[in-house]
C-alpha cells in the first residue's frame, strides 16, 4: 500500500468498534483514506465504513495555529460517548508545531484519548503509520497468562480487497494445528478483545511490513512471532512447522497437520493436471517472492518454464498459501487455454 | 460547534482538483511535489502517468529545491512541458520554487490542499495554464470536461456529436486535449457540459445538459449564422417525446418517486430537473458538493448528508455510493464520484441528447429494479 502514515494508520484505527478516530488535517487528507476504505468496503460487499472526524484545517488555521480545531473535533468525538478516541494527524499540524499531545492531555475525555503522532510523510511512509498505530494501540492491553491454543494475528491489510480470504487460508492451516485466532490486532476487534492481546500464546503478523510492531509485541508481551503468513505450497508446510512449534506442540500433531496439508494439496493441484508439460514464460517480478512462489507450483505441476512459453503474469500480491496459489493457476489456466 | 470539522469528508481536496486538469492535457509531465501519499491518491483515481517528487522529512528540514530540481533535471530530458504541482507542506514552508526552473519552461501551479475543495483547485490550474482566446480560432470549445467526472468521456463524444451536426468546428477541450493545441488558443466561445467545472476561458454559451439543450443551440446560432442547429433541435423534441412516454408507462403503475440528489450543483440541477419535469417528483434534498455553489447549499460531510437523507426517506438517491450505502433503503443512481454500485468501462454521458435519455433510462430501472426486489422480498 502506498501513501503517507496516515493513510497506514487509518488503515489500523477505522477497524476497531467503539473507537472514535479523529483526524487532525485539512479534509482534502482524510477524503483520500475515506475514499479508499469506501472502494475496499464495496469490494468486500461490506456497506459500513468507520466514521472519521476530521478537523479540518483551512488556510486560516494554518497561520493562527490548529490547536483550537483539533480540540473542537475532541469535544464533537467525546459527544459519540465512545470506548476510545484515537488521534492521528497528518504533516500539516507538525509544519505549523501544533502541540497535539498537549491539547490531547488538556481534553477533558484525556484518559480515553490515545494520541498517535503520524504527522503524515514527516513521520515516514504507510507501513510506518501502521506500525505506529499497532504499536499506539498495543498499549491497551497489559501483559497477562498465555491461554494454550491460542494464536493473534497482527497488522492485516485491512485495505487489501482479498484480507477475508487470507485470514480463511490461514485460518484452515491453524485449524490442522487445533489453533484458534482470539484476536484480529486490529480488524473489526473491538477495545475489550484489543484488552486480550497479552493473552495469546503466539503473534502471526501478516508479513514484513509490520515487522516493527511484531519486535515491539513479542519483547513486551514475552512471546513467539511469526514472520509473515504462508507463502505459496511449502511455505504452508512451514508455517505449520514454525507455528506449531512456536505454540508448543508436539512434534506428532505438528506431523499429522503436515500430513494433512500434503494431501490436501495433492487433490488441489489435481485441477490443474491439464497443464502439465505446458511451456510458460513468468517474465518479471512484480512483488517480491511471488517468482519463488510460481516456480515452485511451475515444478509441482509437471511444467517448464522458457522464454519462448505462453506468456502467463504474475501476481501483484504474494500468493498467500494453497488459496492464493489457486487464484494465480486459474489465471494461468485462462491464459494457456484460451489465450 | 465549527462548521469546518467534518466526518467522512465525500469531496477531494484543491491540489487533486488542480492534477484533474493538468492530466487531462497530452504532452507535458505532471510533477507533484509533495509527498508519497499526495501522489497516492490522484494517480489512483485518475489513472494517468504522473510523477512526483516524493518529498522527505529532510527535504522539509533543509529546504526542497534541490530535490525539485533534480526531478525537473530529469524529466526534462522528454523535452515535454512540466507542469509542477505545489502541495501542502512546500506551500507552508514558503521555499521559492523559482530556482527549479533553470530554463524557465514551467508551468507552476500552486493549489495545496488546504485551500479548499476539488473546483478551487480546477481553476488554479487553468488560470496557471495562461490560456488566451484568439478571435482568428475557428469554433467553439467544450468546457467541464474533468477526468474526476463521471460522464467526461460519454459528454466528451456527445457534445463533438452535438456540434459536428450543427456544423461547428471544436476548438479546444478543457480539459483533455493536447498542449499544443491549447498554446494555439482557444476560441472566443464556449459551451459546457458539466458547468461546475468552469475554466473560466472564452464566453459562456451555455450548457449542454438536456434540459439547457435548446437556449444553448439559440446561443450557438446566434455566434454561427453559418451553422445549422435545427437537427439537433429536432432531436432533443423526439427524444423527449420518448422520454416523456417511458416516464408516462411508469406513472401509470407507481407514484412519482422521492428524490434525493447531491452532487457537484450543475449535475444536482440538472438532476431536480429532470425529474421534477418528467417524473412530477418531489426533490426535498438537494446538496452541492462544490462549495461555490450559488442555488443550492454546499454539505461534504457524510453524517449529516446522511441525516438529511434518512429525514425524507426517499425512493431514490441520486448522488454517490456515499449515500447509497449510508441510506440502503431507496433505489440508488450514480451520478458523481464514487459510483461503486456498478461496473462501469464504456463511455456514457450525461450530458446532450443521448446523456438525457441515459439518466431517465437508468432512473427506469432502477426504479423499477428496487420496486421487483421489494415484490420479491414480500412475498
Amino acid at each position: 500500500m502506498a501513501g503517507c502514515t496516515l493513510t497506514g494508520a487509518l488503515s489500523v484505527a477505522c477497524f476497531i468498534p467503539g473507537a472514535v478516530t479523529v483526524v487532525h488535517a485539512p479534509n482534502g487528507c482524510a477524503h483520500q483514506t475515506f475514499s479508499m476504505l469506501h472502494a475496499l468496503m464495496n469490494e468486500a460487499e461490506t456497506k459500513i465504513v468507520p466514521e472519521i472526524l476530521v478537523s479540518g484545517l483551512s488556510d486560516k488555521d494554518v497561520i493562527f495555529g490548529g490547536e483550537a480545531c483539533l480540540s473542537q473535533a475532541l469535544d464533537r468525538a467525546a459527544e459519540k460517548h465512545p470506548e476510545l478516541i484515537i488521534v492521528v494527524t497528518s504533516c500539516v499540524p507538525e509544519t505549523i508545531g501544533d502541540d497535539c499531545l498537549a491539547v490531547c492531555r488538556e481534553h477533558a475525555f484525556a484518559d480515553r484519548t490515545l494520541y498517535i503522532p503520524t504527522s503524515g510523510f514527516l513521520g515516514g511512509r504507510a507501513k510506518d503509520g501502521e506500525n505506529a498505530a499497532l504499536i499506539g494501540l498495543s498499549t491497551l492491553a497489559a501483559p497477562a497468562e498465555s491461554i494454550p491454543g491460542t494464536v493473534g494475528i497482527i497488522g492485516e491489510k485491512n485495505l487489501e480487497s482479498e484480507v477475508e480470504e487470507n485470514f480463511a487460508e490461514v485460518s484452515r492451516l491453524l485449524d490442522l494445528l487445533d489453533l484458534t485466532v482470539t484476536v484480529r490486532f486490529c480488524r473489526n476487534a473491538g477495545i475489550a478483545d484489543l484488552r486480550k492481546l497479552g493473552t495469546v500464546s503466539c503473534f502471526i503478523l501478516r508479513d514484513g511490513r509490520c515487522a516493527d510492531a511484531g519486535r515491539e509485541l513479542g519483547k513486551r508481551f514475552n512471546r513467539p512471532v511469526i514472520g509473515e503468513f504462508p507463502r505459496g505450497l511449502s511455505g504452508s508446510i512451514a508455517f505449520l512447522q514454525e507455528t506449531g512449534k512456536a505454540c508448543g506442540l508436539s512434534a506428532d500433531v505438528i506431523a499429522e497437520a503436515i500430513s494433512k496439508e500434503t494431501e490436501h494439496q495433492k487433490m488441489m493441484l489435481e485441477r490443474f493436471a491439464n497443464l502439465s508439460e505446458s511451456e510458460v514464460c513468468l517474465g518479471v517480478e512484480p512483488f517480491e517472492g511471488t517468482l519463488a512462489v510460481a516456480r515452485e507450483a511451475l515444478k509441482r505441476l509437471g511444467m517448464t518454464e522458457s522464454p519462448e512459453g505462453i506468456k502467463v503474469r504474475l501476481p501483484f500480491y504474494l500468493p498467500v498459501g494453497v488459496s492464493g496459489t489457486m487464484k494465480m493457476l486459474y489465471l494461468w489456466r485462462r491464459a494457456i487455454l484460451h489465450g | 460547534m465549527d462548521e469546518r470539522l467534518c466526518v467522512n469528508p465525500v469531496w477531494p481536496c484543491a491540489m487533486t482538483g488542480a492534477c484533474s486538469v493538468l492530466a487531462g492535457i497530452s504532452g507535458i509531465n505532471v510533477l507533484i511535489h509533495g509527498s508519497s501519499g499526495c501522489y497516492y491518491y490522484p494517480r489512483s483515481l485518475l489513472k494517468v502517468p504522473l510523477f512526483s517528487t516524493y518529498l522527505l522529512e529532510s527535504e522539509i528540514v533543509f529546504g526542497t529545491v534541490n530535490r525539485l530540481r533534480e526531478v525537473v533535471s530529469n524529466l526534462s530530458t522528454s523535452n515535454k512541458p512540466i507542469a509542477i504541482l505545489n502541495t501542502c507542506i512546500p506551500a507552508l514552508t514558503g521555499d521559492d520554487l523559482s530556482g527549479a526552473f533553470p530554463g524557465g519552461e514551467g508551468i507552476f501551479v500552486d493549489a495545496p490542499g488546504f485551500i479548499g475543495n476539488v473546483e478551487k483547485g480546477a481553476k488554479i490550474a487553468f488560470d496557471s495554464l495562461g490560456i488566451k482566446t484568439d478571435p482568428s480560432r475557428e469554433g467553439v470549445n467544450i468546457d467541464g470536461v474533468s477526468l474526476l467526472d463521471l460522464f467526461w468521456r460519454g459528454n466528451l463524444h456527445e457534445a463533438e456529436r452535438l456540434l459536428s451536426q450543427m456544423g461547428i468546428r471544436v476548438a479546444v477541450r478543457f480539459a483533455k486535449d493536447s498542449y499544443e493545441n491549447l498554446r494555439q488558443g482557444a476560441a472566443l466561445h464556449t459551451i459546457s457540459v458539466n458547468p461546475s467545472y468552469p475554466s473560466g476561458i472564452g464566453t459562456m454559451l451555455g450548457s449542454f445538459l438536456f434540459p439547457d439543450l435548446k437556449e444553448t443551440c439559440a446561443n450557438l446560432a446566434d455566434a454561427f449564422p453559418d451553422s445549422d442547429t435545427e437537427p439537433v433541435l429536432e432531436e432533443w423534441k423526439q427524444a423527449e417525446e420518448q422520454i416523456f412516454y417511458s416516464a408516462d408507462k411508469y406513472l401509470r403503475k407507481y407514484e412519482p418517486p422521492v428524490v434525493a440528489v447531491c452532487a457537484q450543483e450543475s449535475y444536482a440541477v440538472f438532476a431536480k430537473t429532470m425529474m421534477e419535469r418528467y417524473f412530477g417528483s418531489e426533490i426535498p434534498v438537494i446538496l452541492a458538493r462544490n462549495s461555490d455553489a450559488v442555488s443550492i447549499p454546499c454539505e461534504t460531510d457524510l453524517t449529516k448528508i446522511t441525516r438529511h437523507i434518512a429525514d425524507c426517506s426517499p425512493d431514490l438517491i441520486l448522488g454517490s455510493t456515499f449515500e447509497a450505502n449510508a441510506y440502503p433503503n431507496a433505489a440508488f443512481l450514480g451520478i458523481t464520484p464514487p459510483d461503486r454500485s456498478r461496473v462501469s468501462i464504456s463511455a456514457r454521458p450525461i450530458a446532450g441528447i443521448e446523456g438525457g435519455i441515459l439518466f431517465i433510462e437508468n432512473v427506469l430501472n432502477t426504479l423499477i429494479d428496487k420496486a421487483s426486489l421489494k415484490q420479491k422480498t414480500n412475498k
